[in-house]
């Protein structure tokens, strides 16, 4: 029986008056890329920041590969990648620098460090930018580079708010490919409002409406609707 | 070295090297520290005694740590990177240790120029105890951090930072600034009524109270 990347049971998180999350559950099995589609209000973000530990919830059970966030949260940290719509880079540090901050904030070894930045700057095409300082870089390769941030430390569940907000096709398709090459190896939790996009690259999907889950099943199923 | 310590290391050097390259930030410090001793020099050189105007180089680092702490996590908050920390398996502690490491290098490098410039400025010597001065200035500039940086990280929710800034720095630097004139007072004119080595372990306690009082509360200010 396949373990379960994520479980969440009867989760609620509210933010002063309003329900953001309304005692939800759901789970999510290891491997593949699971899409979590919303119109904007839905609670996606509030979810993806409770599983990646910076927002607690205010009631409900929350597992995510296996740990719980509130109380092994520096372990469960070390082994999330997480990507946001805006970029977590410096401006003044080159990419190259950028990318050994993460690695030791990671606790990585140097020499692994400088290996994974080949490896990371090679696959996403930034390796002539590597020791340029961002602020000078396109939208484009910030993201890029702001996508192999993420992939420092190997981790093991990918959380993705709106990742290709700002990407080109180019760069869209690049770290498509990475993700499909890791659909059996690795979780990822992806959220778009490019629903077709979800479609197309999702195994299965998760629904939110209103803080409340309306729907999850195999991505075949699902209506390409919210 | 633990991966706590090697986490503020990287935090400290990584805002170090950024600040290196943007030169400004420093160098406003600096122009600000600057025009404040003119200000003083204009006003009081030559009237009052030289303990005195010692005690100002205090108000001066003071008010230059007004300005120049209160970036130290608002700019973070602004840009979006300080999700970056809040998501690294790093205890909470070390991000603030980082910041705080950052802010003393910032404003000893403030000080390294000021203090010359006062010095002849304002009619006064600091060279009776080399020893404790650099002492006392490296454990008030150190404590003035340790406030500055968790002000900022207080301040960081606020919409009106600049207004909430202040606020918050003042009445929490108080305490350490009063010890820091007087310690100043005593190395510049000779012993008092208090001896200075008493004065200079309140100035210690303060500062490894508000180091760890901030340490231990510091992760509400990254989580929600």
């Amino acid at each position: 029986m396949p373990l379960n990347a994520v479980e969440v049971n009867d989760l609620t998180r509210r933010y002063g008056y309003r329900t953001a999350l309304r005692k939800i559950s759901f789970s999510l099995e290891e491997g593949g890329i699971h899409g979590l589609f919303g119109a904007n209000g839905a609670g996606k973000t509030t979810l993806m920041r409770i599983l990646s530990t910076i927002l607690r919830p205010h009631k409900g059970e929350v597992r995510v590969l296996g740990l719980d966030p509130e109380e092994d949260t520096l372990e469960l940290r070390a082994r999330l990648g997480i990507v946001g719509d805006k970029p977590l880079l410096y401006a003044e540090l080159t990419g190259r620098e950028n990318l050994r901050f993460y690695g030791r904030l990671y606790g990585m070894e140097k020499e692994s460090i400088e290996k994974r930045i080949e490896d990371l700057s090679q696959r996403f095409d930034v390796f002539e930018w590597l020791d340029e300082p961002t602020k000078i870089l396109s939208t484009g390769l910030r993201k890029r580079f702001d996508v192999a941030r993420s992939l420092i430390h190997d981790p093991e569940l990918y959380l993705l708010d709106e990742p290709f907000s700002g990407l080109d096709q180019d760069s869209s398709a690049v770290f498509l490919e990475y993700l499909d090459d890791h659909r059996n190896d690795r979780t990822v939790l992806l959220t778009t409002h490019n629903l077709a996009l979800g479609a197309r690259i999702c195994d299965d999907y998760l629904t939110l409406k209103k803080g409340e889950v309306t729907g999850q099943g195999p991505i075949s199923e699902f209506e390409g609707k919210l | 070295m633990s991966s706590g310590a090697r986490a503020a290391a990287a935090i400290a050097r990584k805002d170090i090297v950024s600040q290196a390259r943007k030169r400004f930030e420093v160098f406003s410090m600096f122009l600000f520290a600057l025009i404040s001793v003119l200000a003083f020099s204009f006003a009081v050189a030559g009237q009052v005694e030289a303990d005195t105007a010692s005690a100002l180089v205090w108000v001066i680092i003071f008010l230059t740590g007004m300005f120049g702490f209160a970036p130290v996590f608002i700019s973070e908050a602004e840009t979006g990177t300080l999700r970056g920390l809040s998501v690294a398996p790093v205890p909470s502690w070390s991000v603030y240790i980082g910041k705080v490491v950052y802010g003393f290098v910032i404003m000893g490098i403030v000080e390294v120029f000021l203090i010359p410039i006062c010095m002849a400025m304002l009619n006064f010597s600091f060279t009776a105890d080399p020893t404790f001065v650099l002492f006392t200035f490296a454990i008030g500039t150190l404590d003035l951090a340790a406030v500055g940086a968790m002000a900022s990280a207080l301040t960081m929710p606020a919409e009106s930072k600049s207004t909430v800034y202040p606020l918050v720095y003042f009445p929490t630097a108080t305490s350490a600034l009063i010890l820091l004139v007087e310690i100043t007072r005593i190395l510049v004119s000779g012993p008092g009524l208090i001896p200075v080595a008493l004065l200079l372990q309140f100035l210690v306690a303060h500062l490894l109270a508000m180091t760890s009082l901030s340490g231990a509360v510091f992760h509400f200010t990254l989580t929600g």
